[in-house]
């Protein structure tokens, strides 16, 4: 398709962009932003890897025309630290809880499933086990055996409550 | 060449007229973005006519573009047509169900797309809208046009909404499907009922399961056997076998052999019409 502007938010901040609008999200953001955090997998939304959010919700950017995103919000792994309520913090506490509980092997899923947790502790502060299992069950892992990882979320939403009610706690 | 989002539908059906046929519709774009894709897209999923769960005083109303999340989430579809909602909740991925619209899965004419599945089970009509403001309705299950194929031709109609009847007193419905995994993978078959009892006997069923035909379909000598009959034990047993051998399946190298495939058809249609009872009899 002919290139055109395409204008939207990028971990808050606004930019644009000229681009053949049915280049995909993921390439988009890994070719003409530099942004490598986000993955590519499978490429056709079977495995989760290059998961973002679009106003907030967790998609597969794999799926996402970059047409798509004009006038929206996405964010990325790399926009979510500094999303931290304890300013301090070099991580945010997902990434921080995924270091501690082991949650991360080769790390090749870990972005996206950051990215899976990240949407539903925004919507679900202090989700049950079974509902950090829902939210990440679009995201694949090969090595870890996903405890770990269910672990990491629960643990991560603790600290961030802990956090929204002592701010100075890290 | 181009990529438009349509803020209403009177600008998506001006796109549209004045490319000649060449620009078609795109709403969660899940399906079609695998394809080849065709040089100018109208992207509708913020057309406002085309949002929405309406419930009606005899009718429900689903826009096409409610997404799967949206529609897993409507304590509305959970009540009046809860095969719906089942289905809606099973749907891939949540990344997918977060983009993925109940219009798109219909169009996209996969032939056990669980959506799909559940709207025929529900007796769904669609509502579709030409580009000179005539409308017509047609159930979803003549919406098929082939393998993969929709007879709706995207470039000369937009898919609008869903009609279903809400759930009557004494009616249940209920959606299940068997794949090798809980989430992320095709289905190996799915099935849907809508079943409506009276005085502990079933007065109407529609049974349907998938993927068999190009079109999710009903197993209409099941259906027989079950009008009128009293759920027991004896019936499940006659469900299983009726379904099993008045339907032809294919096996397939991506899903599962004929053989097995053909168990699965038996024993998901009697589990499905059991659990449609069960929450027939509830309401009743």
């Amino acid at each position: 398709m002919k290139e055109q502007v395409i204008n939207f938010q990028l971990n808050d901040e606004p930019v644009n962009v000229y681009s053949d609008p049915s280049l995909s999200l993921l390439k988009l953001l890994r070719n003409r932003f530099n942004l490598l955090g986000t993955k590519e997998g499978c490429g056709r939304g079977d495995c989760g890897v290059c998961t973002v959010l679009l106003d907030g919700r967790a998609v597969n950017s794999c799926l996402i025309p970059a047409g798509k995103v004009q006038g929206r919000n996405v964010c990325t792994i790399e926009g979510i630290s500094s999303k931290s309520t304890a300013k301090a913090a070099r991580f945010h506490p997902i990434q921080q809880a995924f270091v501690e509980k082991g949650a991360v092997q080769c790390g090749f899923c870990t972005p996206g499933m950051i990215m899976s947790a990240f949407a539903l502790l925004q919507e679900n502060p202090s989700p049950s086990k079974e509902e950090v299992r829902e939210a990440i069950s679009g995201n694949l892992c090969r090595c870890s055996g996903y405890k770990q990882i269910e672990e990491a979320v629960l643990e991560a939403a603790k600290v961030m409550i802990c956090q929204k009610e002592h701010p100075g706690f890290k | 060449m181009s990529y438009t989002i349509a803020s209403n539908l009177k600008q998506a059906i001006k796109i549209l007229k004045e490319s000649d046929g060449k620009a078609q519709v795109i709403a969660g774009a899940t399906d079609l973005f695998l394809e080849n894709l065709p040089s100018e897209l109208v992207d509708v999923s913020a057309v406002p006519e085309i949002l929405g769960i309406t419930r009606g005083k005899d009718f429900l109303s689903i826009g096409a573009g409610v997404t799967h999340a949206e529609a897993a989430a409507s304590s509305v579809i959970r009540s009046e047509a809860e095969a719906l909602s089942e289905a809606c909740r099973i749907v891939g991925s949540p990344q997918v169900r977060n983009m993925g619209t109940l219009g798109g899965n219909v169009i996209n004419a996969a032939p056990a797309a669980d959506a799909a599945v559940a709207l025929v089970a529900l007796g769904a009509k669609a509502v579709l809208t030409d580009l000179y403001g005539s409308s017509r309705e047609a159930f979803v299950v003549d919406l098929y046009g082939g393998y993969n194929r929709s007879s709706v031709d995207s470039s000369a109609e937009i898919l609008m909404r869903f009609l279903l009847k809400p759930a009557q007193r004494g009616e249940g419905s209920a959606f299940l499907r068997f794949a090798p995994r809980a989430a992320l993978a095709l289905p190996l078959v799915n099935a849907a009922a809508r079943i409506r009892v009276e005085q502990s006997l079933i007065k109407e069923a529609r049974i349907v399961i998938a993927p068999a035909k190009p079109a999710p379909t009903r197993l209409l000598e099941t259906e027989k056997l079950l009008l009128g009959a009293k759920p027991g034990l004896d019936l499940w047993q006659k469900v299983k076998s009726t379904a099993s051998s008045e339907i032809e399946v294919r096996g397939s190298m991506l899903r599962c052999s004929e053989e097995y495939r053909c168990h699965l058809v038996g024993v998901l249609a009697r589990r499905v019409s059991q659990q449609a009872v069960v929450r027939a009899m509830e309401a009743e």
